[in-house]
Protein backbone atom coordinates (compact mmCIF):
# COMPACT_ATOMS: atom_id res chain seq x y z
CA UNK A 1 0.00 0.00 0.00
CA UNK A 2 2.79 2.40 0.97
CA UNK A 3 4.73 1.56 -2.23
CA UNK A 4 1.58 2.27 -4.26
CA UNK A 5 1.31 5.75 -2.63
CA UNK A 6 4.95 6.61 -3.45
CA UNK A 7 4.34 5.58 -7.05
CA UNK A 8 1.30 7.87 -7.24
CA UNK A 9 3.29 10.79 -5.81
CA UNK A 10 6.04 10.26 -8.38
CA UNK A 11 3.46 10.16 -11.15
CA UNK A 12 1.97 13.41 -9.91
CA UNK A 13 5.39 15.02 -9.78
CA UNK A 14 6.47 13.72 -13.15
CA UNK A 15 4.82 16.37 -15.37
CA UNK A 16 6.41 19.21 -13.40
CA UNK A 17 9.84 17.59 -13.47
CA UNK A 18 9.57 16.96 -17.18
CA UNK A 19 8.38 20.52 -17.83
CA UNK A 20 11.59 21.87 -16.34
CA UNK A 21 13.86 19.93 -18.59
CA UNK A 22 15.04 22.22 -21.35
CA UNK A 23 16.00 20.22 -24.39
CA UNK A 24 19.08 21.14 -26.34
CA UNK A 25 22.07 21.17 -24.00
CA UNK A 26 23.28 22.37 -20.62
CA UNK A 27 21.06 24.82 -18.75
CA UNK A 28 21.08 26.68 -15.46
CA UNK A 29 18.58 25.67 -12.77
CA UNK A 30 17.20 28.16 -10.22
CA UNK A 31 14.87 27.27 -7.37
CA UNK A 32 12.60 29.18 -5.01
CA UNK A 33 10.12 27.84 -2.47
CA UNK A 34 7.48 27.56 -5.18
CA UNK A 35 9.17 27.48 -8.57
CA UNK A 36 11.96 25.94 -10.54
CA UNK A 37 13.34 27.90 -13.50
CA UNK A 38 15.64 26.24 -16.00
CA UNK A 39 17.20 28.64 -18.47
CA UNK A 40 19.74 28.82 -21.23
CA UNK A 41 21.13 31.74 -23.24
CA UNK A 42 23.21 31.93 -26.36
CA UNK A 43 26.81 33.12 -25.96
CA UNK A 44 26.85 36.25 -23.80
CA UNK A 45 28.90 38.95 -25.51
CA UNK A 46 28.92 42.59 -24.50
CA UNK A 47 26.77 44.69 -26.82
CA UNK A 48 25.04 41.88 -28.70
CA UNK A 49 21.35 41.04 -28.54
CA UNK A 50 20.49 37.54 -27.36
CA UNK A 51 17.52 35.41 -26.36
CA UNK A 52 16.79 33.38 -23.23
CA UNK A 53 15.00 30.04 -23.48
CA UNK A 54 13.54 28.86 -20.21
CA UNK A 55 11.02 26.68 -18.48
CA UNK A 56 9.08 27.46 -15.28
CA UNK A 57 7.60 24.79 -13.04
CA UNK A 58 4.86 24.84 -12.03
CA UNK A 59 3.60 26.97 -14.92
CA UNK A 60 2.85 30.48 -13.57
CA UNK A 61 0.23 32.99 -14.64
CA UNK A 62 2.93 35.31 -15.94
CA UNK A 63 6.70 35.67 -16.00
CA UNK A 64 9.07 38.57 -16.73
CA UNK A 65 12.77 38.39 -17.50
CA UNK A 66 15.22 41.19 -16.83
CA UNK A 67 18.92 41.71 -16.12
CA UNK A 68 20.81 44.34 -14.18
CA UNK A 69 24.22 45.21 -12.80
CA UNK A 70 23.79 45.48 -9.02
CA UNK A 71 27.18 47.12 -8.46
CA UNK A 72 26.51 49.71 -11.18
CA UNK A 73 22.89 50.17 -10.14
CA UNK A 74 21.51 50.02 -13.66
CA UNK A 75 19.63 47.58 -15.82
CA UNK A 76 19.56 46.94 -19.50
CA UNK A 77 18.64 49.62 -22.01
CA UNK A 78 16.25 47.17 -23.65
CA UNK A 79 12.95 45.61 -22.60
CA UNK A 80 12.77 41.91 -23.42
CA UNK A 81 9.58 40.34 -24.71
CA UNK A 82 8.58 36.97 -23.30
CA UNK A 83 6.62 34.58 -25.46
CA UNK A 84 5.08 31.36 -24.16
CA UNK A 85 6.11 28.37 -26.25
CA UNK A 86 3.66 25.96 -24.61
CA UNK A 87 4.22 23.31 -21.96
CA UNK A 88 5.64 25.79 -19.45
CA UNK A 89 8.41 26.84 -21.82
CA UNK A 90 9.17 30.41 -22.81
CA UNK A 91 11.51 32.47 -24.96
CA UNK A 92 12.58 36.00 -24.05
CA UNK A 93 13.99 38.10 -26.89
CA UNK A 94 15.64 41.51 -27.09
CA UNK A 95 18.07 41.33 -24.18
CA UNK A 96 21.46 43.03 -24.39
CA UNK A 97 24.17 43.39 -21.76
CA UNK A 98 25.86 46.63 -22.78
CA UNK A 99 28.75 46.60 -20.33
CA UNK A 100 31.31 44.07 -19.22
CA UNK A 101 31.12 42.91 -15.60
CA UNK A 102 28.76 41.16 -13.22
CA UNK A 103 25.13 40.98 -14.34
CA UNK A 104 22.19 39.38 -12.57
CA UNK A 105 19.38 37.69 -14.48
CA UNK A 106 16.01 38.13 -12.80
CA UNK A 107 13.00 35.88 -13.45
CA UNK A 108 9.91 37.45 -11.91
CA UNK A 109 7.28 34.75 -11.64
CA UNK A 110 3.69 35.59 -10.72
CA UNK A 111 0.67 33.49 -9.80
CA UNK A 112 -2.32 34.03 -7.50
CA UNK A 113 -1.36 37.62 -6.73
CA UNK A 114 2.10 36.59 -5.43
CA UNK A 115 5.40 37.34 -7.14
CA UNK A 116 8.67 35.50 -6.61
CA UNK A 117 12.04 36.57 -7.99
CA UNK A 118 14.59 33.97 -8.98
CA UNK A 119 18.02 35.41 -9.74
CA UNK A 120 21.35 34.27 -11.10
CA UNK A 121 24.67 36.11 -11.49
CA UNK A 122 26.75 35.88 -14.65
CA UNK A 123 30.10 37.45 -15.53
CA UNK A 124 30.40 39.06 -18.97
CA UNK A 125 33.74 40.04 -20.48
CA UNK B 1 44.36 31.09 -27.61
CA UNK B 2 45.02 30.18 -23.96
CA UNK B 3 48.67 29.37 -24.78
CA UNK B 4 49.03 32.66 -26.67
CA UNK B 5 47.68 34.57 -23.67
CA UNK B 6 50.08 32.74 -21.34
CA UNK B 7 53.00 33.65 -23.60
CA UNK B 8 51.74 37.24 -23.63
CA UNK B 9 51.51 37.39 -19.85
CA UNK B 10 55.00 35.92 -19.39
CA UNK B 11 56.48 38.28 -21.98
CA UNK B 12 54.69 41.27 -20.47
CA UNK B 13 56.00 40.34 -17.05
CA UNK B 14 59.56 40.75 -18.36
CA UNK B 15 58.99 44.37 -19.42
CA UNK B 16 59.06 47.33 -17.06
CA UNK B 17 55.31 46.81 -16.70
CA UNK B 18 53.86 43.58 -15.51
CA UNK B 19 50.51 43.14 -17.23
CA UNK B 20 48.47 40.52 -15.40
CA UNK B 21 46.49 37.91 -17.27
CA UNK B 22 43.31 39.89 -16.68
CA UNK B 23 44.99 43.04 -18.00
CA UNK B 24 46.21 41.28 -21.13
CA UNK B 25 42.67 40.06 -21.78
CA UNK B 26 41.34 43.58 -21.20
CA UNK B 27 43.86 45.09 -23.62
CA UNK B 28 43.27 42.35 -26.20
CA UNK B 29 39.55 43.19 -26.16
CA UNK B 30 40.36 46.56 -27.80
CA UNK B 31 41.37 44.89 -31.03
CA UNK B 32 42.06 43.69 -33.57
CA UNK B 33 42.06 46.75 -35.77
CA UNK B 34 40.77 47.18 -38.39
CA UNK B 35 37.76 45.05 -37.46
CA UNK B 36 35.96 42.65 -39.77
CA UNK B 37 33.33 44.56 -41.75
CA UNK B 38 29.94 43.48 -43.03
CA UNK B 39 27.51 45.24 -45.37
CA UNK B 40 24.48 46.83 -43.71
CA UNK B 41 21.45 44.60 -44.47
CA UNK B 42 19.11 47.56 -43.96
CA UNK B 43 20.73 49.37 -46.90
CA UNK B 44 20.49 47.55 -50.24
CA UNK B 45 23.36 49.61 -51.70
CA UNK B 46 25.74 49.18 -48.75
CA UNK B 47 29.17 48.34 -50.18
CA UNK B 48 28.07 49.10 -53.77
CA UNK B 49 30.93 50.89 -55.57
CA UNK B 50 28.68 53.20 -57.60
CA UNK B 51 26.60 54.01 -54.52
CA UNK B 52 29.78 54.96 -52.68
CA UNK B 53 30.71 57.36 -55.48
CA UNK B 54 27.21 58.87 -55.59
CA UNK B 55 27.27 59.24 -51.82
CA UNK B 56 30.68 60.91 -51.89
CA UNK B 57 29.49 63.44 -54.45
CA UNK B 58 26.32 64.15 -52.45
CA UNK B 59 28.33 64.52 -49.25
CA UNK B 60 30.17 67.50 -50.70
CA UNK B 61 27.13 68.81 -52.62
CA UNK B 62 25.90 72.15 -51.26
CA UNK B 63 22.76 72.07 -53.40
CA UNK B 64 21.38 69.38 -51.08
CA UNK B 65 20.71 72.17 -48.57
CA UNK B 66 18.01 74.82 -48.77
CA UNK B 67 19.62 77.82 -50.45
CA UNK B 68 22.51 75.72 -51.77
CA UNK B 69 25.08 76.97 -49.27
CA UNK B 70 25.75 74.07 -46.90
CA UNK B 71 26.97 70.52 -47.55
CA UNK B 72 27.54 67.69 -45.08
CA UNK B 73 31.22 68.65 -45.20
CA UNK B 74 30.44 72.04 -43.63
CA UNK B 75 30.53 70.34 -40.23
CA UNK B 76 32.24 67.05 -41.14
CA UNK B 77 35.47 68.49 -42.53
CA UNK B 78 37.82 65.76 -43.84
CA UNK B 79 40.93 67.72 -42.90
CA UNK B 80 39.61 68.10 -39.33
CA UNK B 81 39.09 64.38 -38.84
CA UNK B 82 35.52 64.74 -40.15
CA UNK B 83 34.48 67.19 -37.45
CA UNK B 84 34.68 70.99 -37.39
CA UNK B 85 36.82 72.06 -34.44
CA UNK B 86 33.94 74.09 -33.01
CA UNK B 87 32.25 73.61 -29.64
CA UNK B 88 28.82 73.49 -31.24
CA UNK B 89 28.07 72.76 -34.87
CA UNK B 90 26.93 75.57 -37.14
CA UNK B 91 25.07 74.87 -40.36
CA UNK B 92 22.47 77.43 -41.40
CA UNK B 93 22.39 78.37 -37.70
CA UNK B 94 24.10 77.42 -34.45
CA UNK B 95 23.02 74.02 -33.11
CA UNK B 96 23.08 72.66 -29.55
CA UNK B 97 25.74 69.97 -29.85
CA UNK B 98 29.31 69.24 -30.81
CA UNK B 99 29.90 67.66 -34.23
CA UNK B 100 30.91 64.02 -33.79
CA UNK B 101 33.51 62.63 -36.19
CA UNK B 102 32.07 60.22 -38.76
CA UNK B 103 35.22 58.09 -38.87
CA UNK B 104 34.29 54.49 -38.02
CA UNK B 105 30.62 55.52 -37.91
CA UNK B 106 29.60 52.27 -39.62
CA UNK B 107 30.44 50.41 -36.42
CA UNK B 108 27.77 52.23 -34.41
CA UNK B 109 24.48 50.76 -33.21
CA UNK B 110 22.79 54.11 -32.61
CA UNK B 111 23.47 57.33 -34.50
CA UNK B 112 23.56 60.89 -33.29
CA UNK B 113 24.58 61.90 -29.79
CA UNK B 114 21.05 61.10 -28.60
CA UNK B 115 20.70 57.95 -30.71
CA UNK B 116 17.58 59.26 -32.40
CA UNK B 117 18.46 57.21 -35.48
CA UNK B 118 19.01 53.46 -35.72
CA UNK B 119 20.82 53.26 -39.05
CA UNK B 120 23.58 55.19 -40.75
CA UNK B 121 21.28 56.03 -43.63
CA UNK B 122 18.49 57.40 -41.44
CA UNK B 123 21.09 59.47 -39.60
CA UNK B 124 21.95 61.12 -42.93
CA UNK B 125 18.37 62.35 -43.28
CA UNK B 126 18.30 64.22 -39.98
CA UNK B 127 20.75 67.07 -40.80
CA UNK B 128 19.31 67.44 -44.30
CA UNK B 129 15.89 68.23 -42.81
CA UNK B 130 17.03 70.11 -39.67
CA UNK B 131 16.32 73.83 -40.18
CA UNK B 132 19.52 74.73 -38.31
CA UNK B 133 21.74 72.44 -40.35
CA UNK B 134 20.80 72.09 -44.03
CA UNK B 135 17.15 73.16 -43.83
CA UNK B 136 16.01 71.15 -46.86
CA UNK B 137 12.97 68.97 -47.49
CA UNK B 138 12.36 65.62 -49.16
CA UNK B 139 10.86 67.50 -52.13
CA UNK B 140 13.95 69.70 -52.44
CA UNK B 141 16.37 66.73 -52.43
CA UNK B 142 14.18 64.67 -54.80
CA UNK B 143 13.99 67.60 -57.23
CA UNK B 144 17.79 67.89 -57.29
CA UNK B 145 18.24 64.18 -58.00
CA UNK B 146 15.49 64.08 -60.64
CA UNK B 147 16.49 67.26 -62.50
CA UNK B 148 20.29 67.16 -62.34
CA UNK B 149 21.28 65.02 -65.33
CA UNK B 150 24.41 63.60 -63.69
CA UNK B 151 22.67 62.72 -60.40
CA UNK B 152 19.68 61.21 -62.21
CA UNK B 153 22.08 59.06 -64.26
CA UNK B 154 24.00 57.95 -61.16
CA UNK B 155 20.74 57.22 -59.31
CA UNK B 156 19.67 54.91 -62.17
CA UNK B 157 23.02 53.12 -62.10
CA UNK B 158 22.91 52.57 -58.36
CA UNK B 159 19.23 51.74 -57.84
CA UNK B 160 18.42 50.32 -61.29
CA UNK B 161 15.49 52.64 -61.92
CA UNK B 162 14.66 56.30 -62.37
CA UNK B 163 13.97 58.20 -59.14
CA UNK B 164 10.47 57.21 -57.95
CA UNK B 165 7.54 59.60 -57.66
CA UNK B 166 7.69 59.59 -53.87
CA UNK B 167 9.95 62.40 -52.61
CA UNK B 168 10.35 60.54 -49.34
CA UNK B 169 11.55 57.38 -51.12
CA UNK B 170 14.14 59.41 -53.08
CA UNK B 171 15.33 61.03 -49.85
CA UNK B 172 15.76 57.60 -48.26
CA UNK B 173 17.77 56.40 -51.28
CA UNK B 174 19.95 59.53 -51.22
CA UNK B 175 20.62 58.83 -47.55
CA UNK B 176 21.53 55.22 -48.39
CA UNK B 177 24.09 56.40 -50.95
CA UNK B 178 25.47 58.85 -48.37
CA UNK B 179 25.72 55.99 -45.90
CA UNK B 180 27.53 53.79 -48.45
CA UNK B 181 30.18 56.51 -48.72
CA UNK B 182 30.46 57.06 -44.98
CA UNK B 183 30.94 53.33 -44.46
CA UNK B 184 34.30 53.68 -46.21
CA UNK B 185 35.62 56.13 -43.61
CA UNK B 186 37.72 54.09 -41.21
CA UNK B 187 40.62 55.25 -39.10
CA UNK B 188 43.98 53.60 -39.58
CA UNK B 189 46.18 51.63 -37.24
CA UNK B 190 47.62 53.42 -34.27
CA UNK B 191 50.59 53.00 -31.89
CA UNK B 192 48.16 51.38 -29.46
CA UNK B 193 47.14 48.75 -32.05
CA UNK B 194 50.78 47.82 -32.63
CA UNK B 195 51.30 47.49 -28.87
CA UNK B 196 48.12 45.50 -28.39
CA UNK B 197 49.05 43.04 -31.12
CA UNK B 198 52.61 42.73 -29.77
CA UNK B 199 51.24 42.09 -26.28
CA UNK B 200 48.93 39.34 -27.55
CA UNK B 201 51.81 37.77 -29.53
CA UNK B 202 54.21 38.11 -26.60
CA UNK B 203 56.53 40.16 -28.83
CA UNK B 204 58.95 41.99 -26.51
CA UNK B 205 60.48 44.13 -29.25
CA UNK B 206 57.09 45.27 -30.49
CA UNK B 207 55.95 46.09 -26.95
CA UNK B 208 59.09 48.08 -26.23
CA UNK B 209 58.26 50.58 -28.99
CA UNK B 210 55.17 51.80 -27.12
CA UNK B 211 55.95 54.79 -24.88
CA UNK B 212 56.23 53.99 -21.18
CA UNK B 213 53.83 56.81 -20.26
CA UNK B 214 51.20 55.34 -22.62
CA UNK B 215 51.63 51.92 -20.99
CA UNK B 216 51.06 53.45 -17.56
CA UNK B 217 48.05 55.34 -18.91
CA UNK B 218 46.66 52.14 -20.42
CA UNK B 219 46.87 50.44 -17.04
CA UNK B 220 44.89 53.31 -15.53
CA UNK B 221 42.37 53.09 -18.39
CA UNK B 222 41.63 49.42 -17.75
CA UNK B 223 42.28 49.54 -14.00
CA UNK B 224 41.91 52.42 -11.57
CA UNK B 225 40.01 54.52 -14.11
CA UNK B 226 37.60 51.76 -15.22
CA UNK B 227 37.30 53.77 -18.42
CA UNK B 228 36.79 50.50 -20.30
CA UNK B 229 33.45 49.96 -18.56
CA UNK B 230 31.94 52.20 -21.24
CA UNK B 231 34.78 52.60 -23.75
CA UNK B 232 34.77 48.95 -24.77
CA UNK B 233 35.93 46.94 -27.75
CA UNK B 234 38.03 47.79 -30.78
CA UNK B 235 36.21 51.11 -31.30
CA UNK B 236 36.47 52.03 -27.59
CA UNK B 237 32.73 52.52 -27.15
CA UNK B 238 29.85 50.37 -25.94
CA UNK B 239 27.61 52.31 -28.31
CA UNK B 240 25.18 53.16 -25.51
CA UNK B 241 24.29 56.23 -23.44
CA UNK B 242 25.45 57.63 -20.11
CA UNK B 243 25.16 60.70 -17.94
CA UNK B 244 28.73 61.89 -17.43
CA UNK B 245 27.94 64.94 -15.33
CA UNK B 246 28.28 67.42 -18.19
CA UNK B 247 25.62 70.13 -17.78
CA UNK B 248 22.69 69.67 -20.11
CA UNK B 249 21.59 73.29 -19.93
CA UNK B 250 22.13 74.79 -23.37
CA UNK B 251 21.28 78.27 -22.13
CA UNK B 252 19.16 79.61 -19.27
CA UNK B 253 15.74 77.97 -19.47
CA UNK B 254 16.66 75.51 -22.24
CA UNK B 255 17.94 71.98 -21.70
CA UNK B 256 19.20 69.21 -23.95
CA UNK B 257 17.27 66.09 -22.89
CA UNK B 258 19.70 63.81 -24.74
CA UNK B 259 18.76 60.15 -25.02
CA UNK B 260 15.32 60.65 -23.46
CA UNK B 261 14.14 62.73 -26.41
CA UNK B 262 16.28 60.65 -28.77
CA UNK B 263 14.28 57.50 -28.06
CA UNK B 264 11.01 59.38 -28.54
CA UNK B 265 12.20 60.75 -31.89
CA UNK B 266 13.47 57.32 -32.94
CA UNK B 267 10.14 55.61 -32.28
CA UNK B 268 8.20 58.38 -34.04
CA UNK B 269 10.35 58.34 -37.18
CA UNK B 270 9.08 56.86 -40.45
CA UNK B 271 12.72 56.22 -41.33
CA UNK B 272 13.45 53.92 -38.41
CA UNK B 273 14.25 50.25 -38.98
CA UNK B 274 10.71 49.20 -38.13
CA UNK B 275 9.45 51.39 -40.97
CA UNK B 276 8.95 50.91 -44.70
CA UNK B 277 12.45 51.93 -45.83
CA UNK B 278 14.41 49.17 -44.10
CA UNK B 279 15.71 46.92 -46.90
CA UNK B 280 16.21 44.01 -44.50
CA UNK B 281 13.10 41.89 -45.08
CA UNK B 282 13.83 39.80 -41.98
CA UNK B 283 13.78 42.93 -39.77
CA UNK B 284 16.54 41.31 -37.69
CA UNK B 285 18.29 44.68 -37.91
CA UNK B 286 15.37 46.24 -36.01
CA UNK B 287 15.81 44.23 -32.81
CA UNK B 288 17.27 47.16 -30.87
CA UNK B 289 14.55 49.54 -32.02
CA UNK B 290 11.83 47.02 -31.19
CA UNK B 291 13.09 46.53 -27.65
CA UNK B 292 14.66 49.86 -26.65
CA UNK B 293 13.35 51.05 -23.27
CA UNK B 294 12.49 54.65 -22.46
CA UNK B 295 13.42 55.41 -18.85
CA UNK B 296 13.49 58.60 -16.81
CA UNK B 297 17.22 58.11 -16.29
CA UNK B 298 17.75 58.59 -20.05
CA UNK B 299 17.33 62.33 -19.50
CA UNK B 300 20.73 63.93 -19.99
CA UNK B 301 22.37 60.76 -21.26
CA UNK B 302 24.52 60.99 -24.38
CA UNK B 303 26.24 58.41 -26.53
CA UNK B 304 29.63 57.08 -25.49
CA UNK B 305 31.97 58.31 -28.22
CA UNK B 306 34.65 56.21 -29.86
CA UNK B 307 38.11 57.18 -28.67
CA UNK B 308 39.85 56.44 -31.95
CA UNK B 309 41.51 59.57 -33.34
CA UNK B 310 40.35 61.31 -30.19
CA UNK B 311 43.38 63.60 -30.15
CA UNK B 312 42.20 65.03 -33.50
CA UNK B 313 38.62 65.85 -32.51
CA UNK B 314 38.77 68.61 -29.89
CA UNK B 315 36.73 70.10 -28.32
CA UNK B 316 35.04 67.33 -26.37
CA UNK B 317 31.78 66.14 -24.79
CA UNK B 318 28.26 66.49 -26.22
CA UNK B 319 28.34 70.27 -25.93
CA UNK B 320 31.99 70.77 -26.86
CA UNK B 321 32.46 72.24 -23.40
CA UNK B 322 35.92 70.79 -22.71
CA UNK B 323 38.72 72.14 -24.91
CA UNK B 324 41.46 69.56 -24.37
CA UNK B 325 42.00 65.91 -23.54
CA UNK B 326 43.58 67.02 -20.27
CA UNK B 327 40.37 68.88 -19.41
CA UNK B 328 38.40 65.68 -20.04
CA UNK B 329 40.71 63.67 -17.77
CA UNK B 330 40.43 66.38 -15.11
CA UNK B 331 36.62 66.23 -15.40
CA UNK B 332 36.58 62.51 -14.59
CA UNK B 333 39.26 62.97 -11.94
CA UNK B 334 37.22 65.49 -9.99
CA UNK B 335 33.62 64.70 -11.00
CA UNK B 336 31.07 65.32 -8.28
CA UNK B 337 28.50 62.51 -7.84
CA UNK B 338 26.03 65.26 -6.90
CA UNK B 339 25.96 66.26 -10.57
CA UNK B 340 24.67 62.86 -11.65
CA UNK B 341 21.09 61.57 -11.57
CA UNK B 342 20.13 60.31 -8.13
CA UNK B 343 18.18 57.48 -9.83
CA UNK B 344 20.84 56.89 -12.44
CA UNK B 345 23.84 54.64 -12.74
CA UNK B 346 26.44 54.34 -10.01
CA UNK B 347 29.40 53.99 -12.35
CA UNK B 348 31.20 57.31 -12.09
CA UNK B 349 33.14 58.43 -9.08
CA UNK B 350 36.03 60.90 -8.91
CA UNK B 351 39.20 59.14 -10.05
CA UNK B 352 41.41 61.49 -7.99
CA UNK B 353 44.36 61.04 -10.36
CA UNK B 354 47.74 62.50 -9.49
CA UNK B 355 49.42 64.90 -11.87
CA UNK B 356 51.60 62.12 -13.26
CA UNK B 357 48.66 59.73 -13.63
CA UNK B 358 46.69 62.38 -15.51
CA UNK B 359 49.61 62.95 -17.90
CA UNK B 360 49.97 59.20 -18.42
CA UNK B 361 46.28 58.77 -19.19
CA UNK B 362 46.48 61.57 -21.77
CA UNK B 363 49.59 59.90 -23.27
CA UNK B 364 47.57 56.69 -23.67
CA UNK B 365 44.62 58.53 -25.24
CA UNK B 366 47.02 60.27 -27.64
CA UNK B 367 48.25 56.85 -28.77
CA UNK B 368 44.77 55.98 -30.10
CA UNK B 369 45.19 58.27 -33.11
CA UNK B 370 46.45 57.43 -36.59
CA UNK B 371 47.65 60.95 -37.34
CA UNK B 372 44.71 61.72 -39.60
CA UNK B 373 44.81 63.13 -43.11
CA UNK B 374 44.24 59.90 -45.02
CA UNK B 375 41.32 61.20 -47.10
CA UNK B 376 41.96 63.12 -50.30
CA UNK B 377 39.22 65.29 -51.77
CA UNK B 378 38.37 64.57 -55.37
CA UNK B 379 37.55 66.92 -58.24
CA UNK B 380 34.14 65.74 -59.41
CA UNK B 381 33.00 66.12 -63.02
CA UNK B 382 29.55 65.44 -64.42
CA UNK B 383 30.52 62.44 -66.50
CA UNK B 384 27.86 59.80 -65.85
CA UNK B 385 26.71 57.99 -68.96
Amino acid sequence: MRRWFIGLALLAAAPAALACELAGGPAQTLKSNTYTVVYRTGPLRTGEHFAVDFAVCPAPESVRVDAWMPEHRHGMNYRPEVRAQGGGRYRAEGLMLHMAGSWEFVFEVRSGGKTERLTHRVQVE
Amino acid sequence: MRRALLVAVLAAAQTAFAFTGAEVRAVAAHGPWPPALRPDPSNRVSGNREAIELGERLFFERRVSAGGGVSCSRCHVPELNWTDGQARAKGLALTDRNTPSILNVRLARWFGLDGAQDSLWSQGIRPILDPREMGASAAHVAKLVREDVDYACRYRKVFGTTPPASDEAVLADVAKALAAFQETLLSGRTPFDDFRDALVRGDQTGMSRYPEAAKRGLQIFIGKGSCNFCHTGPAFTNGEFHDTGIPFFIEPGRVDPGRYEGIKKLLASRFNLLGPYNDDATRATATGTRHVALEHRNFGEFKTPSLRNLALTAPYMHNGGLATLRAVVDHYSTISPDRLHSDGEAILKPLRLSEEESRDLVAFLDSLSDGGGAYRRKAFTADCR
